[in-house]
């Protein structure tokens, strides 16, 4: 008999879950327009700045200060003589960069958090929930400024750390409910049976159970980090200046003459803020409306 | 309710413990000291120390804690290092503004969305809910600083229907008219960008409420027996629908702190978020520990007073 | 010395509430059950819903908290979650009643049923294969679906797996928490007939937890009856079905429903009868909290639960 079964039957697989949700979104027109929008933006930054450099964009030049938009500087030139286009493709590839970090940090963190609390109950979630509602509490920019007001040594590292640190809650939230959920249904309790270990049940089912969850929330948490990013940076509080971001460019017009007079410093960055963050959310309510439809189905 | 509202309380105590500890050792890490703004870089090192020892510079830190929160009860926060006087003075002239900024903000909130929320619910799924969601979605995705740069551009400087700076026209006489009216005529602006941007949450919420309801059995009972569509509305959605929106301001409050910081920076508006701004730049630090700490505080008590408030309209979220 | 011994074994279940949400009241679920099972032999637990038959068997295998009792099995207590329990973990499995819900829905049969192997056993990759291949033929399901998803199955197949899954480490002692309730009526036999087929087969001994008294007549030597928590009878299942004792088995054996249409004038007659009965008796058989009495024996199996003096 074990011999007959050497022989392997062919084994048919069915699509999983993932290629289900692709399917959906490609079907998304809107979706799908922000989806390649997003690719060629991020190609053609991460591309060119390949090429830039970015010590002889940040160089002050002192003989072309504030120039507007002309054949050598396509956006003109700021305060310090610096081109605003190479700022911008450098800003947008710093900002997009510390955006993926401080989305897969926090949701490291809000997953494992939301997990434990979800799966474990009781006591645990109890414990885990009030910490939860103190950083909760908190305003996160105001407690972010006060932060680097603080740390003595502060680059990209520091700053996408403290982002973090007060950006975990909403996904740890969602990722718990769900939990909460998921572990009364009895294939967990299956495998407690079956002899799987807390660990194993945690990150082999209760996660791959989460996934849908997690991809919307990761994809609209994207959207609002760079947001929460430039918004930072444009109050003086995120990137060091050497490094511009979109904030950055941004903040230049917290100059009420920049802000009146040189629109092409600050119109530029702020268009490409609004179109980034648009398309990631547009790609991620398809998203959701993807995981809502096949749980529909059954 | 009374269970619940004391329970609440109970939960807030240690938060607000935390807190004050956090900033406390947030403060202790800033660089340098009280002293450092205030003394003369000639006197002598050892005089400095001196001086140290008796303000309780090296005391266990309990201690220190201790001498620091009787000074927050009393409201002693120490003195700017950079406008040379007490920090609670230089406070209580910024959280007048803040506070009507944030008044200001949140009745235009409502006056904006309720109405739409309303409308995009009671006609949901036709042209004018999808105009509504396309705002409200827009509004979600748009960062609140880049928004209020351009109604500052637009409306500020290229059209000039509005000043662009300070919360009051100099000159004019406290208490009378004209000042009144100065002051609300430059908290407009700020107050409708922020407003138009934080009405988001409350559509959403209404229309979800409302499309809802309408399904229950009550309403499509109370259509069965001939109300008219006005009489549903008022009578039955509404209540149920507005109440919880009323008890949700005590959240807004965090949400408005963190827009205050932008909009009173950008609009050069002179309230608690340009301060804190301006102390974290200039380093002063005993106002930056002021201000986060009454921030802090004041999110903390509006979620106190939006879960007692929703817990008396809301029954279902007492059982948590 | 039994296979499994359960002694006086109580799981309360605590409520919380005021203001510090302390514990302010018990839900005994399961209040003093004792019963022991023979090695290849079936044990019916019968109750209505809440009676605390699925909470013994729960208790049993660890997924809910004793409060006190004893569960010795082969000789070893069992009753503290410890590792003392955890090597006995392989010898005692379980069916779950819902075949939609106890399988993992993002996971491929192979994976499914390779679980319990992968926690106790050390396979190479094809060694698996062959084993959970072996194991899907024993349940009648092709060896070639092993990279399906569960929702590419029938109700009755998902059942199968689940029990694939459950024997998959030769254990001794099988729980079946109403393992064919969810199941359309027709599909129920089949599964019944299979899972006494591999008890043969596989030397099996079950725990059998059903509410319905034709399932459980079908499938159990040993039967207890269980009411809010306690045992109001046990016996063979010829002397629970022949000669119930208690007012509340009678009722239940009255409710069986009777295919032959000539006697069921008879059975309506009988089920008056003993309805009349229940009413007017009820106070005899049940205490001022409507809780069983303890349990008295009236032969060498069966045993009822009537007042002392009664």
């Amino acid at each position: 008999m074990e011999k007959a079964l050497e022989i392997k039957p062919k084994a048919i697989k069915s699509p999983s879950g993932f290629s289900i949700i692709w399917r959906e979104l490609v079907r998304d027109k809107l979706a799908l327009i922000s989806l390649i929008l997003l690719i060629l933006i991020i190609a053609f930054v991460y591309g060119v700045s390949l090429v830039l450099d970015q010590e002889e964009i940040v160089k002050v030049d002192l003989f072309s200060i504030h120039e507007a938009p002309s054949e050598e500087f396509i956006l003109g030139t700021d305060h310090g003589g610096r081109d605003v286009f190479g700022q911008l493709i450098i800003g947008t590839k710093n900002s997009l960069s510390i955006a993926i970090i401080v989305t897969v940090l926090t949701g490291i963190v809000g997953i494992v958090f939301g997990l434990v609390a979800g799966y474990f109950g009781g006591h645990v979630d109890n414990v885990l929930m009030r910490i939860l509602d103190f950083f909760n509490i908190l305003p996160f920019t105001m407690i972010v400024i006060a932060f680097v007001a603080v740390v003595p040594k502060y680059s990209v590292m520091t700053f996408s750390l403290i982002m973090t640190a007060f950006l975990w809650m909403g996904i740890a939230r969602l990722i718990r409910s769900k939990a909460l959920q998921e572990k009364e249904l009895d294939y967990i309790q299956a495998a407690k049976t079956l002899g799987t270990s807390n660990i194993k049940i945690i990150f082999k089912h209760l996660l791959p159970n989460c996934m849908s969850l997690i991809i919307v929330t990761m994809t609209i948490n994207l959207a609002a980090n760079i947001g929460l990013e430039s918004g930072l940076s444009f109050l003086g509080f995120g990137f060091p200046e050497s490094t511009p971001s979109l904030g950055t460019l941004l903040s230049y017009a917290r100059n009420p003459q920049t802000l009146e007079f040189r629109w092409w410093i600050w119109v530029p960055a702020s268009l490409l803020i609004l179109i980034l963050m648009l398309a990631i959310n547009n790609v991620g309510s398809a998203l959701r409306r993807a995981t809502d439809a096949r749980q529909r189905r059954g | 309710m009374w269970k619940f509202s004391l329970r609440r309380i109970m939960i807030m105590i240690p938060q607000l413990i935390v807190l004050s500890i956090f900033i406390f050792v947030l403060a202790k890490m800033m660089p340098g000291d009280a002293l450092s703004g205030q003394i003369d870089p000639n006197i002598d090192p050892e005089r400095i120390e001196e001086i140290r020892v008796q303000m309780g510079w090296y005391d266990p830190w309990h201690e220190q804690y201790a001498s620091w929160i009787g000074g927050v009860v009393t409201g002693d926060f120490g003195d700017s290092f950079r406008f040379k006087m007490p920090v609670t003075e230089i406070i209580s002239q910024r959280i007048v503004n803040s506070f009507w900024l944030s008044l200001v903000t949140l009745i235009l909130t409502y006056l904006i969305a309720i109405p739409l929320g309303i409308t995009s619910g009671r006609y949901n799924d036709t042209l004018r809910d999808q105009l509504i969601q396309g705002y409200s979605y827009l509004g979600f995705a748009t960062p609140l600083f880049i928004f209020a740069l351009v109604m500052l551009w637009v409306f500020g400087f290229k059209l000039g229907w509005f000043p662009t700076s300070g919360s009051v026209t100099p000159g004019l006489e406290p208490g009378t008219f004209d000042y009144f009216m100065s002051k609300f005529y430059h908290l407009l602006l700020p107050a409708l960008s922020m407003a138009l941007i934080a009405t988001y949450n409350t559509i959403l919420y209404l229309r979800n409420e409302i499309v809802d309801t309408k399904q229950k059995d009550f309403v499509l009972t109370a259509k069965a027996k001939g109300a008219s569509e006005t009489r549903i509305y008022n009578q039955h959605i509404l209540r149920n629908s507005l109440l919880p929106i009323a008890a949700f301001f005590g959240y807004e409050i965090t949400l408005l702190i963190g827009g205050s910081i932008f909009i009173e920076n950008i609009f050069g508006y002179p309230g608690m978020g340009q301060l804190l701004v301006e102390s974290v730049t200039l380093r002063d630090y005993s106002v930056v520990t002021a201000t986060t700490l009454l921030f802090g505080a004041a999110s903390v008590l509006g979620a106190l007073l939006s879960d007692i408030i929703l817990s008396i309209v809301d029954p279902r979220i007492r059982i948590k | 010395m039994g296979f499994l011994e359960v002694k006086d074994l109580k799981v309360h279940f605590p409520i919380k509430g005021g203001i510090f949400g302390r514990t302010v009241d018990h839900v005994k679920a399961v209040d003093g059950v004792s019963f022991t099972l023979e090695k290849g032999k079936t044990y019916g637990l019968v109750g209505e819903s809440g009676s605390g038959k699925s909470t013994t068997g729960r208790a049993i295998i660890g997924l809910n908290k004793i409060t006190s009792g004893n569960v010795t099995f082969e000789g070893n207590d069992i009753t503290a979650n410890n590792r003392s329990r955890a090597s006995f973990r392989k010898d005692i499995q379980m069916i779950f009643q819902d075949p939609y819900s106890s399988l993992n829905p993002k996971k491929r049969v192979i994976d499914l049923v390779a679980e319990p192997l992968r926690n106790f056993e050390k396979l190479s990759r094809k060694e698996e294969r062959i084993r959970v291949q072996e194991l899907l033929e024993l349940v009648g399901l092709s060896p070639e679906s092993i990279l399906k998803y569960p929702h590419e199955f029938s109700g009755g197949q998902r059942q199968r797996i689940g029990i694939a899954r459950a024997v998959a480490l030769k254990p001794k002692l099988i729980i079946a928490d109403e393992p064919v309730s969810a199941l359309d009526v027709s599909v129920q036999a089949q599964v019944l007939n299979f899972m006494q087929e591999i008890q043969n087969e596989l030397d099996l001994t079950y725990l059998f937890i059903s509410h319905d008294l034709g399932v459980i007549k079908h499938m159990c030597d040993h039967i207890g009856i269980m009411y809010k928590g306690r045992f109001v009878e046990e016996g063979t299942a010829n002397e629970i079905f022949e000669s119930p004792q208690h007012i509340y088995t009678k009722r239940l054996v009255a409710a069986i429903p009777e295919i032959d249409p000539h006697k069921r004038e008879e059975l309506k007659k009988f089920r008056l009868e003993v309805n009349t009965e229940y009413e007017q008796a009820y106070n005899d058989y049940f205490d001022e909290e409507g809780l069983a009495y303890g349990l008295k024996p009236i032969s060498d199996t069966h045993l009822v639960a009537l007042p002392e003096k009664g």
